[in-house]
């Protein structure tokens, strides 16, 4: 009787291991998802947003801060990690009282690690007040940063 | 007056901001997506899309032009298409191979 038990358990203990098995092993196919590797593609994604008054040629942020005056050009510089034949970047500043300040976007083709800027300026300058930066990436929000225009 | 009233006040006077003249711009250092090839054009004229028919006993062009467009007035079509072979659009033969133009 003792021996039928210790069988039974023995079974469902098995039975346990291998549904466990089979579960991981979906977990590892899952881990890849988003890259296919026929087309040689890999999912994008916005790895850094950094805001400041000036970039350099690698359309890094040179100057980097969340504390702009009022006749400053504002640079954001959006690091993408992944390749893609096509992906679009949007960037929509807006004010604090929830007005859009501008919005726009660039198309792009990213090949592993690309910067991309987004600059505004105001020739009158910028009223003082915090401001919100969002990025998106294919129309889905993927960083956002607060800054300020402080007055002279 | 409340506190709160003079700074509902407040709020509602001061101007709201003007963000009409703002200038924007980006740069990347990415490539351009690639963009899709233009359509080729469409063919003109009938070609390419007509279809072949053996004329069979009893059959005349209004009755073709019937059974390819639905209209046996459109039996011009037919005509114009194969004048090299059809001398007379009122006698066709057994066994003769018709262009049908945009079947």
């Amino acid at each position: 009787m003792h021996s039928q038990k210790r069988s039974l358990s023995l079974c469902v203990v098995v039975v346990m291991l291998l549904v466990a098995a089979g579960c991981s092993r979906k977990t590892d196919t899952g881990g890849t998802a988003g890259t296919t590797g026929t087309t040689g593609t890999t999912a994008v994604k916005v790895a850094d947003v950094t805001l400041g008054r000036a970039i350099g040629g690698d359309k890094a942020i040179s100057d980097s801060t969340d504390k702009f005056r009022p006749n400053d050009t504002i640079y954001a510089s959006v690091m993408t990690d992944g390749s893609a034949p096509s992906a679009t970047l949007r960037a929509k500043w807006t004010f604090e009282d929830g007005q859009t300040v501008d919005e726009s976007s660039r198309a792009i083709a990213p090949n592993n690690r690309e910067r991309t800027e987004f600059h505004i300026s105001k020739p009158n300058g910028w009223p003082a007040g915090k401001y919100k930066l969002e990025v998106f990436l294919n129309d889905q929000s993927a960083e956002t940063k607060t800054f300020e225009v402080q007055a002279r | 007056m409340s506190i709160f009233d003079k700074l509902r006040k407040h709020d509602e006077e001061k101007p709201k901001a003007d963000f009409s003249n703002v200038q924007s711009g980006s740069s990347t250092t990415a490539a351009e997506p690639a963009r899709p090839a233009p359509e080729p054009p469409p063919a003109s004229g009938t070609a390419g899309q007509s279809d072949t028919y053996v004329v069979a006993a009893g059959d005349s062009l209004s009755k073709i032009a019937k059974r390819y467009y639905g209209d046996a007035n459109k039996w011009n079509r037919i005509y114009e298409a194969n004048r090299e072979q059809i001398k007379d659009p009122d006698l066709i033969h057994p066994g003769q191979q018709l262009r049908i133009p945009g079947a």
